[in-house]
């Protein structure tokens, strides 16, 4: 029986092997690292979805001294502070109140929700996210 | 040359395996009275994402109780008569008679009127008379209700409300289009109704945030489950509730009372496989469990055919999760709740 010729690796064969590991490192981090809403900065997303139509507000939290911003949506409107770190709704003429009875939000993740007027003040981005849970059941 | 085309090969390879990242999208729609998310990734995402918003937009015109024209209102509307509606919302009655009488009554979706009476359905509460609220309950009972093919039959004064377990209906529905678009993992958000597709994007279970009634604005939990393919659904007195002369009143009513259940409980969450039960089950159970109170709750999960696991958490601070999920739990040390394991 004819016996396989004995492979001997050189440098040249180590250096593609190198290459080729670095080139996989790389690839997997671009792969499970990319884009999503973890990483950057804090900012604030304000969507309204009135009528059939989406409307959306971002807005960098970094630096921000103290906003207010007034949107109108379905028929109601919302009075809404942001500063640097936190986001809430100081007035609305919605009936319920629940926005404003949600309080302030300070961490990536945490939303407030105003049905009547189909608005969503959303926190996303930041390092200052809730690691702890994917979602909230409840 | 040889190592030359290796490495090109090789670097192709990689390339294209970075290309393989899974298709993922996502989106909010306001329905059913809460602001619902869908993710998916895997598969024709965007095409299941796309198709679950139109599901749930087509459930919500079908079995809203507020919408003049669907058919839950017509059939409400009928004075007595027969209705003409879809064999799926005849099924769907059907299926929660079927959790009513499991439940002894405890689940019913003809308490509607006497919910309405508490102004829950139009958010302009108050505490109604009890001899209202008795003359509300007779007309209250799967008894009243009769099923034909694609025909229902209310009683004079009966009326009904899906809201109980539409949501949990609207969870399996996804669950189904997201099957037909190969979608590998996922997450619906339904109001407080959750549908886990397989495991998160990584390989790890999704973690479940159990939501603390005791901070009901807060991103504070009483527990946190990690779990993967299931649905979990949870009631919560919470959830909404008004105050009236010092003393709360909430949403969850209890139809052998009329009144909001006293049962001791703040929150039942419940949880299942997928294959082994249904977001319809967990919605319908989990407002069931929380009017009859943690004893018989446990008792109903120790002798039940229906497959599920339980979080009670209680007035007086304790989280009581049943032994199936004891691996998946984690306790919130911070919530300052104990826990317990019941089997």
């Amino acid at each position: 029986m004819r016996s396989s010729p004995k492979l001997k690796p050189g440098i040249w064969d180590a250096l593609v092997a190198l290459i080729v590991l670095v080139m996989a490192v790389g690839c997997a981090c671009a792969v499970w690292t990319g884009d999503s809403d973890g990483g950057g900065e804090l900012e604030a997303v304000v969507r309204m979805d009135a009528d059939g139509t989406d409307t959306e507000i971002r807005m960098r939290l970094d630096g921000l001294n103290r906003v207010e911003r007034t949107v109108t949506s379905n028929g109601y409107t919302l009075q809404i502070v942001l500063t640097e770190t936190e986001a809430w709704v100081e007035a609305s003429d919605c009936p319920t109140q629940d926005c404003v009875h949600t309080g302030h939000i300070s961490r990536s993740g945490q939303s407030i929700v105003c049905l009547p007027a189909r608005v969503i003040v959303q926190l996303v981005g930041g390092d200052g996210g809730d690691p702890g849970v994917d979602a909230v059941v409840g | 040359m040889k190592r030359l085309i290796a490495l090109l090969t090789a670097g192709v390879m990689i390339a294209l395996l970075a290309g393989c990242r899974k298709q993922e999208a996502s989106a909010q729609i306001f329905a059913m009275d809460t602001v619902m998310g869908v993710t998916a990734y895997g598969g024709s995402a965007e095409k299941a994402v796309k198709a679950a918003e139109e599901e749930i937009l087509r459930l919500e015109d079908m079995l809203s109780r507020t919408d003049p024209k669907s058919q839950v209102s017509r059939l409400n509307g009928s004075d007595g008569a027969a209705v003409a509606v879809d064999e799926e919302i005849v099924s769907l009655i059907r299926e929660a008679g079927t959790y009513s009488q499991a439940t002894g009554g405890a689940f019913d979706i003809t308490i509607a009127p006497v919910v309405a009476a508490w102004g829950f359905t139009t958010d302009t509460y108050q505490v109604p008379e009890q001899a209202d609220v008795d003359a509300l309950l007779a007309a209250v009972g799967m008894e009243h209700v009769t099923l034909a093919e694609s025909q229902v039959t209310l009683e004079r004064g009966t009326e009904i409300d899906l809201g109980g377990i539409a949501k949990g209906y609207a969870s399996d529905k996804l669950e189904a289009i997201f099957e037909e678009h190969q979608v590998e993992h996922g997450m619906v958000e339904l109001g407080g109704n959750i549908l886990l597709i397989g495991s998160k994007p990584d390989g790890t279970a999704w973690r479940l945030g159990v939501q603390d009634p005791a901070k009901p604005n807060e991103a504070a939990y009483a527990a946190i489950v990690q779990l993967e393919d299931a649905f979990a659904v949870t009631s919560g007195s919470y959830q909404r509730y008004f105050e009236q002369d010092g003393k709360t009143y909430h949403h969850i009513i209890d139809p052998a009372t009329g009144r909001p259940a006293d049962s001791g409980l703040t929150s039942v969450t419940v949880v299942t496989d997928r294959g082994s039960g249904s977001g319809t089950m967990c919605d319908a159970l989990s407002t069931a469990l929380f009017v009859m109170g943690e004893e018989q709750a446990l008792e109903f999960w120790r002798g039940s055919d229906y497959a599920f696991e339980l979080i009670l958490v209680t007035e007086d601070g304790r989280v009581v999760v049943t032994k199936g999920l004891e691996e998946a739990l984690m306790e919130t040390k911070e919530s300052g709740y104990t826990y317990e394991i019941v089997s």
